[in-house]
C-alpha cells in the first residue's frame, strides 16, 4: 500500500497543505490497484434457447476475475453478457433491488441477482438457475404471468362501496392505521417467496402463492378499504389460502426481509372470525 | 398475452419493426406457429380465474380450518387428562379425536399431492376407508382389550 501511496504521491503537485498520512491513503484506494493475482471464480449458469429447435436445457460454465468484476452477482452476469456471450438472456432493471426484475435461484436460494454478493470461496463455482417451478420463456427469464393473473385476481387496488366522493377528498388514515401497513407495501413482487414455497409448486395453478396473500393481506387492513369482508369471502376454499402449510420458505428467501408467511397467517385467523365481526358491525 | 400474440400475427404479415424483438417477446416471436397455439392454451390453463369463484357464501373452508386447531389443542389437553382419568370415556373420545386428526392430516396430504378427478375420488374413498378401518380397529380394541389408555401406561410397566 504505501509503495503505491508513494508513487501517486509523486505524481500529484498539491500536497504541502494536508496531511501527508491521509493523503496517502486517500490516493492508496483511487490509485490503480497493483497487478494482483487474478481470482478466478466460475459461474455455472443456466441455459435454454427455445429458438433453436430440439435444444435441452444446460448448465453453461463461465469463469470471471473478480478483480474486473463489480461485487454482486447481478455485476458478473451484466459482465458475462458484455464481454463474453451476448446471447445469455436475463431480466435486470434497477440494480438496487427495488424493481424486482432479477429474481433467480442463486447457489440454491431464490434472491435478486443484484442484492446478492458474490461468494468469494473461489472454490465453489456459484450456481445460477431461474425461479424454480416456473415455466422458462429462455436463459433466467421464467414465465410470470400466471403469477401477475393471480395479483390481479385479488383486486389490489382500494375499493370504497360509495364511490360518488370519488376524488373530490383524500381519504385520510390515523398514524395506527397507516403503521398496519408497514412490512407489507414493501413488497416488490419479484416472486422470490412464491417460487420457493413448496405448495406453490405442486398447486401453482390454483393456491395463490405467499407474495399475492400478502397483498391480499394489506388490502385486507388498509383502514380506508371497505371490502374487508368480500375479500376474505372470495378466499373460501381448500385451495386459495389453505395450501399453505407455514413452510416459512417465503420469509426465509424474501430479499426485502418481509414476512409473508405471517400475513398468512393474520389471514387465516380473520378468515375464521370475519363472520362474527360482520354481525357485530350491523 | 393475448397482445403479445396480436403483436407477433402482426410482424408475420410482414411489418418487423425492432422494438419487437425485445427479450420479453421473443418466445412467441421465435416459436414456429403450431407451437405458439399450444404455448397459448397452456398459459390459459394455468390462469387461476377458479380461485375467485369461491365467492358463494359457503364459509366451509375456514369452519374446516378452525375444526382443525380446535381439535389439535383438544388433543393437546386430552393427553393429561387421559393419565390422569384412563377410562372407557377417555378411551373412545382419544379413539375418536386421534382417528379424525389422522383423517383430516392425510386429507391435507392428499388434496397436496393427488392431482386429476378420478385420482382424488379414489385417493379420498382409500382415505375413508383407512380411518374407518383404524376407528372400528380401535373401538375393538377398546371393547374387547384393556383400552388405549392402559395399553399407553403398559408401555411403561416392567
Amino acid at each position: 500500500m504505501s509503495a503505491a501511496g508513494l508513487t501517486s504521491l509523486s505524481r500529484c503537485g498539491v500536497l504541502m497543505l494536508r496531511s501527508p498520512a491521509a493523503l496517502a491513503v486517500r490516493y492508496a484506494q483511487t490509485a490503480a490497484a497493483p497487478a494482483a493475482q487474478p481470482r478466478i471464480k466460475k459461474f455455472q449458469v443456466y441455459r435454454w434457447d427455445p429458438d433453436t429447435p430440439g435444444d435441452k436445457p444446460r448448465m453453461q460454465t463461465y469463469e470471471i476475475d473478480l478483480n474486473t468484476c463489480g461485487p454482486m452477482v447481478l455485476d458478473a452476469l451484466i459482465k458475462i453478457k458484455n464481454e463474453m456471450d451476448s446471447t445469455l438472456t436475463f431480466r435486470r432493471s434497477c440494480r438496487e433491488g427495488i424493481c424486482g426484475s432479477c429474481a433467480m435461484n442463486i447457489n440454491g436460494g431464490n434472491t435478486l441477482a443484484c442484492l446478492n454478493k458474490i461468494d468469494t470461496n473461489l472454490n465453489k463455482p456459484t450456481k445460477i438457475y431461474p425461479l424454480p417451478h416456473m415455466y422458462v420463456v429462455k436463459d433466467l427469464v421464467p414465465d410470470m404471468s400466471n403469477f401477475y393473473a393471480q395479483y390481479k385476481s385479488i383486486e389490489p387496488y382500494l375499493k370504497k362501496k360509495d364511490e360518488s366522493k370519488e376524488g373530490k377528498e383524500q381519504y385520510l388514515q390515523s398514524v395506527d392505521d397507516r403503521q398496519k401497513l408497514d412490512g407489507l407495501y414493501e413488497c416488490i413482487l419479484c416472486a422470490c417467496c412464491s417460487t420457493s414455497c413448496p405448495s406453490y409448486w405442486w398447486n401453482g395453478d390454483k393456491y395463490l402463492g405467499p407474495a399475492v396473500l400478502m397483498q391480499a393481506y394489506r388490502w385486507m387492513i388498509d383502514s380506508r378499504d371497505e371490502f374487508t369482508e368480500e375479500r376474505l369471502s372470495k378466499l373460501q376454499d381448500p385451495f386459495s389460502v389453505y395450501r399453505c402449510h407455514t413452510i416459512m420458505n417465503c420469509t426465509r428467501t424474501c430479499p426485502k426481509g418481509l414476512n409473508p408467511g405471517k400475513a398468512i397467517a393474520e389471514i387465516k385467523k380473520m378468515m375464521a372470525t370475519y363472520k362474527e365481526k360482520k354481525a357485530a358491525a350491523v | 398475452m393475448a397482445a403479445i400474440v396480436r403483436l407477433s400475427s402482426v410482424c408475420r404479415s410482414g411489418v418487423k419493426p425492432l422494438f419487437y424483438q425485445s427479450t420479453l417477446l421473443a418466445r412467441p416471436l421465435a416459436l414456429p406457429h403450431k407451437y405458439q397455439e399450444q404455448l397459448c392454451l397452456q398459459t390459459a390453463r394455468i390462469h387461476p380465474s377458479q380461485a375467485l369463484h369461491a365467492a358463494s357464501g359457503s364459509t366451509a373452508a375456514s369452519r374446516h380450518w378452525t375444526a382443525e386447531r380446535v381439535l389439535s389443542i383438544m388433543l393437546l389437553a386430552m393427553g393429561p387428562v387421559a393419565y390422569f382419568n384412563p377410562g372407557p370415556v377417555m378411551d373412545y373420545s382419544l379413539a375418536a379425536a386421534l382417528t379424525l386428526h389422522g383423517h383430516w392430516g392425510i386429507g391435507q396430504v392428499v388434496t397436496d399431492y393427488v392431482h386429476g378427478e378420478t385420482k382424488i375420488k379414489i385417493a379420498n374413498a382409500g382415505l375413508f376407508l383407512l380411518s374407518a378401518i383404524t376407528f372400528s380397529g380401535l373401538c375393538y380394541f377398546n371393547y374387547n382389550d384393556v383400552g388405549i389408555c392402559k395399553a399407553v401406561a403398559l408401555l411403561w410397566s416392567k
